[in-house]
């Protein structure tokens, strides 16, 4: 199989489409744009949250803290009175923890699993803090901001567009963004060209902490309240969606494409599974069994992680 | 790293640096536990007793037992986060009566099932070269979503009177699953140490490249390490289901990063072949005394979570920048 640096091979792009078709024909009020809505905005956070989550896997490392960081970004928004003050404070948390994660991956060389899956636990604890039970209260401005529509366009898919669009212009027109593919290719030349290898993977874990926390404030937002758990299945989900969308844990190899079809083919499972009226049980099993599918279709060279 | 000095050290300095060398090489999981058990006496001399520790020892089996799975795939550059989809699957086959049959067909079916867990995970990751943390993950969504539904008809139940009764036994006064631990940690400590299979696991993960043009069968490897890792989860969710007497959907979820955790924490690594058993044991004794130390202090549960992974982070923040010294 040819190798590209987006890792986008026709599997990952049928695989929405597969599941879109399906959909369309079996589903008759599949195409309604009520439920084409709802399908963008069930994805919308779960789409941000990968982004980020790409971005790390591209410098090869993994971050399983950006559950923690939406739930705790969700508490942050929804106990703030004033909600400039709790986007800034969230903002703050994301760019803090990204820092944290980074210089520990980077510079103490920790491995990144222990490292984040650490900071996971310490802002679970946070969260329950911050905010025990599910409930708090968030402006309505920001509940606008998530639920309206713009000349037609449900906010959401701005959403969406938005976080795409910048992290794209962080890959592919930033000198940031080379340097992530060069370090997540190969890190030691990386280093011998010039480029500050641990530099590069600290911006990579502060772009996805920052991405998590966008993410929980738009949950927040959506759902007018927050929640200490909110976020907890992201970590696992973003990973899956980051493994259907060709994205290699690897390193060096994934793109934003890929991550829009992982994300939409996750969020067209749930919403197929919600159609169809099977146990929402099964989504999990439903889901592992793509996820097993596409990455065996994936051949890798590597063997083991 | 030395620094030159003008006068020659002693024999008797040399040496206790040496010693000093070692004891910074160490995992961090004995200094932990050290400085834990030290804490506890300060601060909660009652969890020091021999009872209370002994029961420690018993809720740490299963992790013990997880964690030598995990670091033998580890070992290999491979990793397993199945570990939570086999142990709640063997607590629904054997407590929901859903195949109706008896305690020692039930317990067939659940290493059966082990090995057929194992043997796909090792094939996908080797044959289909999938990456074994997606693998594996996937392979825990399934089997836990699976349990999940079929409890919807049928919900877990009592386990079988059996395995309740040998959680319970005590064999002079040491509880069994603590013996059962031992007994398989010691001839796998020693197999990894003198049998062939052990030195082809540090070959492959040392350089799975080098290993592979030295003739070493690596993708037998690798596959054997994840077969062995599923039957011993399945050994986890025996001891799991006979401590807490029935079955659950949420049995044991917490494994796969705990062991995770404490086989880091034990100093193996991914792949530097590295590592024996005794460090990662300590580690999963570690973290099961630092659950209960945290839950006796009466912090809740936010707290709780805070220390925990401040602690976890602080250990393995030493470790690393103390290896950085030594190399």
């Amino acid at each position: 199989m040819k190798s590209t640096r987006s890792g986008v091979t026709p599997y990952t792009i049928g695989l929405p489409i597969l599941l879109f078709s399906v959909l369309a024909v079996a589903v008759p009020n599949f195409l309604d744009v009520q439920n084409l809505t709802n399908i963008s905005a069930q994805i919308t956070a779960l789409l941000i949250v990968t982004l980020g989550q790409m971005v790390v896997a591209l410098v090869a490392g993994i971050d399983l803290s950006v559950g923690a960081v939406v739930s705790l970004a969700a508490c942050i928004v929804a106990t703030q009175p004033n909600p400039l003050v709790g986007i800034l404070l969230a903002l703050a948390l994301g760019l803090s923890v990204g820092l944290v994660n980074g210089l520990g991956v980077a510079l103490a060389g920790i491995h990144p699993l222990v490292m984040t899956l650490s900071s996971m636990t310490f802002l679970q604890g946070v969260a329950y803090l911050v905010l025990p039970i599910p409930g708090g209260k968030v402006a309505p401005i920001l509940g606008e901001m998530a639920n309206g529509s713009l000349w037609g366009l449900p906010h959401p898919l701005l959403w969406c567009a938005l976080c795409a669009v910048l992290v794209a212009l962080l890959l592919h027109r930033s000198r940031l963004g080379l340097h992530i593919f060069a370090v997540g290719a190969n890190p030691h030349s990386a280093n011998l060209n010039g480029v500050r290898a641990w530099g590069v993977v600290v911006a990579a874990y502060v772009v996805c902490s920052l991405l998590a926390v966008v993410a929980g404030i738009y949950l927040a937002a959506r759902v007018s309240s927050g929640d200490p758990t909110m976020g907890a299945s992201f970590s696992l989900e973003s990973l899956t969606a980051v493994a259907l969308g060709g994205v290699q844990l690897t390193g060096g190899i994934g793109s934003i494409f890929g991550v829009v079809t992982g994300a939409l083919s996750l969020g067209l499972i749930t919403n197929g599974i919600n159609l169809f009226g099977l146990s929402p049980f099964l989504r999990g099993t439903v889901t592992g069994a793509l996820l097993l599918t596409a990455v065996c279709l994936q051949r890798r060279k590597a063997v083991g992680l | 790293m030395t620094t030159t000095s003008l006068h020659l050290p002693s024999v008797a300095t040399r040496r206790v640096r040496q010693w000093a060398l070692q004891v910074l090489r160490l995992p961090p999981a004995y200094a932990a536990t050290l400085v834990l058990l030290l804490l506890a006496a300060w601060l909660r001399p009652q969890l020091l007793s021999m009872p209370l520790l002994l029961l420690i020892l018993r809720q740490a089996a299963p992790l013990g037992l997880a964690v030598m799975g995990q670091s033998l795939v580890m070992r290999a550059r491979s990793i397993d986060l199945s570990v939570g989809g086999v142990v709640v699957a063997v607590s629904y086959i054997l407590t929901s009566g859903f195949l109706s049959m008896p305690t020692g067909m039930a317990i067939f079916a659940c290493v059966l099932l082990g090995v057929v867990v194992g043997t796909v995970n090792g094939l996908l990751i080797v044959r289909a070269r999938a990456s074994s943390m997606i693998v594996t993950l996937a392979m825990a969504m399934i089997l836990t979503g699976i349990v999940i539904a079929l409890s919807q008809q049928r919900a877990p139940g009592q386990a079988p009177e059996l395995l309740r009764e040998l959680a319970l036994l005590r064999l002079a006064g040491i509880p069994l699953p603590v013996l059962g631990w031992l007994a398989a940690l010691v001839p796998v400590a020693l197999w990894l140490r003198y049998s062939v299979y052990g030195r082809y696991l540090d070959a492959v993960g040392t350089n799975p490249k080098a290993a592979a043009l030295s003739g070493i069968p690596y993708l037998r490897v690798i596959f054997l390490a994840h077969v062995s890792s599923a039957l011993i989860s399945v050994g986890c969710g025996f001891i799991l289901v006979g401590f807490v007497g029935v079955g659950s959907t949420t049995l044991g979820q917490e494994l796969a990063l705990n062991s995770l955790a404490a086989a880091i924490l034990g100093g193996v690594n991914f792949g530097n072949g590295k590592g024996g058993m005794a460090g990662p044991a300590v580690a999963a004794f570690m973290l099961t005394f630092l659950f209960n130390f945290l839950t006796s202090l009466g912090l809740g549960e936010p707290g709780r979570l805070m220390l925990q992974g401040a602690i976890i982070a602080v250990a393995a923040l030493a470790y690393s920048l103390g290896k950085r010294q030594n190399s």
